[in-house]
C-alpha cells in the first residue's frame, strides 16, 4: 500500500473543509448555548429539533420543489413556534432545576420526536439534491452544497448575535443567562424571556436542519450526532458564552479535518473528544471562557 | 307463504353451518409459524424492507397455492433496527415465546452472524437468506444455510474488467462492518491475483456521512479504480462527494447499494457509469423470473431487488426442504437442505457440509442512460460496459 503523501494542497482542501463543516456547527452549537445560558437547561431534544427542521425543508422541496435556501423563511419560524410550545408546556419545569431532571425531560423530547418521525416518514434515508458539485479554485474544490450552506450559517449567527446585542429583546435574554434573579428585579419578565429562548435555540437548530438537508442524508436519528457536537462546541467556547459557541465550531470543524486527514476514519471520530479532554484539562471553563 | 319463507331461511341457514363445519377444520388449523427479524429501521432499512417484501411475497404465493403440508403459512417478523444485538433477543422470542416452526434470516452479515446464535442454540433452521460472509459458515453451524453468493466476491466483476483493460492500481474503502471487510478482504485478494497494486485501503465507521477526508487521500494517489465495501447510505455519500471532490477514476464500482433503483432515483445523473454488484437481476435468464417480477410488481409496485428475490428464494428454498422431509423437524428439514441442489427465481442453489453457498453465481452491472445494464459475466451480460468513466468536468 502506498503511504499518501500529504501536501500542501491536500491540506489546504481540508482546512477548507472543515471551516465549511465548523460553520455549520457553530450555528447550531450556538442554539444550544443559548438555552443552556438562560435556564439552565441541558436540551437533549436539539437534534431532534434540528431533524425536524431537516424535514421541513426535504417536504417542501420534494412535494414543491421549494428552494431548500428559501425554505429557511418556513423552518425557522415554525421550529421557533414548536420550540416555545415546548417551553410552555414541558420545558418551563425544569428552568433552574436540578442538570438530571432537564436532561431527562429534553432526552424523553427526543425519542418522542425521533420516533414520531420514524413513524410518519420512515427510516428511510431522503436526501435534498439541489446544489451538486463543486467551484474549483485552482487546486481546491469548494463544495456547492457545503460552500452555500456555510455561508448562510454564518449569516444566521451573525444576525443571531446581533440580535443578542444590538436589540432590547436580546439584551433582556443575556441579561438573565447573566443573573436570573437580577434580571428579574430589573423588571425582565424571565418566564417570556424562557420561552422567546428556547423557541430562538430551535429555530436555530431547524434552520441548521435545514442546511443540512442539502449536504448530508435526513432521517429520523439525524440529529444525535449534532447534539453531541453541540455539547463539544459549548463547552469549548465556554457555556453561556454566544461568540465563544461560533468559535468554538468552526475550531471543532478544523480539528476534526485535519485530524482525519492525518489519522483513519474511525480515529478520527475520538479525536473531536480527546481534543475536548485537553481543552477541559488546561482551560476549564472552555476556550474563550465563559459563565461558570 | 310466511311459513315457507321462514323454513326456507333455516334451511339455508342449516346448510352453511354444515357447509362450515366440513370445511371450516381446515381452515381453522393451526397455520405453519416461520420467524424472522429485518431491518426495518436503522442504516440496513433499505435493503431489509425489500427482503420483508419478499418473504411476505413468498408466503402469499404458498397459501395462494394451498400452502405447506396442508397448513397455511405465517411469518411473524419483528424490526431488529439493524442491530445485531437485538437481533439475537428477537429471535430468542420468537423461538420461545412466539413458538414458531423454524426462522428465516435477517438483513445483513453481522445481524445473521449474531442471531443465528440464537436459532442455533435452540436447533432451529435458519434459512440465511441475506449474509455473504464467508466467517459465518466457518463455526461448525449445523443449522445454517446460506442463500447468496459469499462477500469476497460481491467485486469479482470489477477486478475482472479492470484487469483485462489493463488497470494496474486499486483503491478500496469499506464500512467497519463484516460484510464490507469481508467484501474489500476479498475484492483485494483478487486484485493482487490479477497482478494490481492496491494502494489505498481504509475502513471508515458504520453511519458514516462525511467521506471528504477519504476520498481527498484517494483523490492524491490518483488510482484506476476505486473500490467500496458498502451499503446504501453510504454508498450514496460516496459517489456524490466523488463528484464534489473531483475524484476521477477510470472505474468505481460499491457492493450494495449500486443495484438499487432509489441510487438512482436519488442521484441522477451523478450515479451514471457507477458498477455495482447484484446477486441477482430481473433480466437474468433463470426459470420462472418473469412471472415472479410481474407479480411482485402487482403485490407491491415496484420491481423487485436482489434482497426480494434472494427473501423469496430462500423462502421457496425452506418450504420445498420442508415438502421433501414433510415433516417440521429441524433434522429432517437440514437433511434436505444439504442435498438440495435446484434452481430458483434467483439462481442456482447448492450448499457444502458446512451450509456454505457453492453454486450461486453474481453479475456486474453498470449504470447506462439511467439503465442497469448487466455487463458481467459474459454469458449473463446484456451489454458491454462504458468505459473508461468520463471525468466529472466533462459531463
Amino acid at each position: 500500500m502506498m503511504q499518501v503523501q500529504i501536501t500542501g494542497t491536500m491540506l489546504l482542501q481540508l482546512v477548507v473543509s472543515g471551516l465549511l463543516a465548523g460553520g455549520l456547527y457553530a450555528l447550531v452549537a450556538l442554539g444550544l448555548s443559548l438555552v443552556f445560558g438562560v435556564m439552565r437547561v441541558i436540551n437533549l431534544a436539539h437534534g431532534a429539533l434540528l431533524m425536524l427542521g431537516a424535514y421541513t425543508t426535504y417536504w417542501l422541496f420534494a412535494l414543491f420543489g421549494l428552494n431548500p435556501f428559501l425554505s429557511l423563511l418556513v423552518s425557522v419560524p415554525m421550529l421557533f413556534v414548536v420550540g416555545a410550545i415546548l417551553q410552555k408546556l414541558f420545558v418551563h419545569r425544569v428552568v433552574e432545576a436540578p442538570e438530571l431532571s432537564s436532561l431527562l425531560l429534553t432526552f424523553g423530547i427526543s425519542i418522542f420526536i425521533a420516533n414520531v418521525a420514524m413513524l410518519a416518514w420512515s427510516s428511510d434515508y431522503r436526501s435534498v439534491e439541489f446544489l451538486t458539485g463543486s467551484f474549483i479554485l485552482g487546486q481546491i474544490a469548494f463544495s456547492k452544497p457545503r460552500l452555500i450552506s456555510f455561508s448562510v450559517a454564518l449569516g444566521l449567527t451573525g444576525l443571531a448575535l446581533l440580535f443578542l446585542h444590538r436589540t432590547k429583546i436580546g439584551k433582556a435574554i443575556r441579561a438573565t443567562s447573566q443573573h436570573r434573579d437580577v434580571a428579574q428585579i430589573c423588571g425582565i419578565n424571565v418566564r417570556r424571556i424562557d420561552m422567546i429562548t428556547f423557541g430562538l435555540g430551535a429555530g436555530l437548530a431547524g434552520a441548521g436542519g435545514s442546511l443540512v438537508s442539502i449536504m448530508f442524508a435526513v432521517y429520523p436519528e439525524m440529529g444525535l450526532i449534532y447534539v453531541f457536537k453541540s455539547f463539544l462546541v459549548v463547552v469549548l467556547g465556554g457555556a453561556g458564552n454566544y461568540p465563544g459557541a461560533f468559535f468554538g465550531g468552526l475550531l471543532l470543524g478544523l480539528v476534526e479535518g485535519l485530524a482525519s486527514l492525518f489519522l483513519t476514519a474511525q480515529l478520527s471520530e475520538v479525536i473531536a473528544y480527546i481534543f475536548l479532554v485537553i481543552v477541559l484539562l488546561v482551560r476549564p471553563a472552555g476556550l474563550l471562557g465563559g459563565r461558570t | 307463504m310466511r311459513r315457507a319463507f321462514v323454513l326456507g331461511l333455516a334451511g339455508m341457514w342449516i346448510s352453511l353451518l354444515v357447509l362450515y363445519l366440513a370445511v371450516g377444520p381446515t381452515w381453522g388449523q393451526e397455520p405453519i409459524k416461520i420467524g424472522a427479524s429485518i431491518s426495518l429501521t436503522g442504516t440496513y432499512a433499505k435493503p431489509g424492507k425489500y427482503t420483508q417484501e419478499g418473504y411476505l411475497f413468498c408466503e402469499k404465493e404458498i397459501n395462494d397455492k394451498g400452502g405447506l403440508l396442508g397448513r397455511k403459512v405465517r411469518f411473524i417478523i419483528y424490526d431488529d433496527k439493524s442491530d445485531p444485538l437485538t437481533a439475537i433477543k428477537l429471535y430468542e422470542k420468537l423461538i420461545t415465546g412466539d413458538k414458531v416452526e423454524q426462522v428465516m434470516g435477517p438483513y445483513s452479515s453481522p445481524v445473521t452472524n449474531a442471531a443465528s446464535t440464537a436459532s442455533e442454540k435452540y436447533k432451529k433452521v435458519m434459512m440465511a437468506s441475506l449474509a455473504s460472509t464467508t466467517s459465518i459458515w466457518e463455526r461448525g453451524f449445523k443449522y445454517l444455510f446460506m442463500t447468496i453468493s459469499p462477500a469476497e466476491v460481491y467485486l469479482e466483476g470489477l477486478v475482472e474488467l479492470a484487469a483485462e483493460r489493463g488497470l494496474k492500481t486499486i483503491a478500496v474503502i469499506n464500512e467497519d462492518t463484516l460484510f464490507a471487510k469481508a467484501a474489500a478482504k476479498g475484492t483485494i485478494e483478487l486484485a493482487k491475483k490479477k497482478g494490481m497494486q492496491v494502494v489505498f485501503h481504509e475502513a471508515y465507521p458504520k453511519g458514516t456521512t462525511d467521506f471528504s477526508a477519504l476520498l481527498i487521500k484517494i483523490k492524491s494517489l490518483n488510482p484506476d479504480v476505486i473500490a467500496a465495501g458498502s451499503y446504501f447510505d453510504d454508498a450514496v455519500a460516496t459517489t456524490r462527494q466523488m463528484k464534489e471532490l473531483d475524484v476521477n477514476p477510470r472505474m468505481y464500482g460499491v457492493t450494495v447499494g449500486g443495484d438499487l433503483p432509489e441510487f438512482y432515483q436519488i442521484q441522477g445523473k451523478t450515479a451514471e457509469y457507477v458498477y455495482g454488484s447484484s446477486q441477482w437481476e430481473k433480466t437474468l435468464p433463470y426459470p420462472g423470473i418473469k412471472e415472479f417480477v410481474a407479480a411482485y410488481e402487482k403485490m407491491w409496485n415496484h420491481e423487485p431487488s436482489y434482497h426480494s428475490a434472494a427473501g423469496y428464494g430462500a423462502c421457496q428454498l425452506l418450504a420445498e426442504a420442508i415438502k421433501r422431509a414433510n415433516s417440521l423437524d429441524s433434522e429432517k428439514i437440514r437433511e434436505q437442505l444439504l442435498k438440495l441442489k435446484i434452481p430458483t427465481v434467483f439462481g442456482d442453489y447448492q450448499v457444502d457440509e458446512r451450509g456454505f453457498q457453492i453454486a450461486h453465481k453474481m453479475v456486474l452491472l453498470q449504470w447506462l442512460d439511467g439503465k442497469k445494464v448487466t455487463v458481467w459475466p459474459l454469458h449473463l451480460a446484456e451489454g458491454k460496459p462504458l468505459y473508461p468513466t468520463p471525468p466529472w468536468k466533462q459531463r
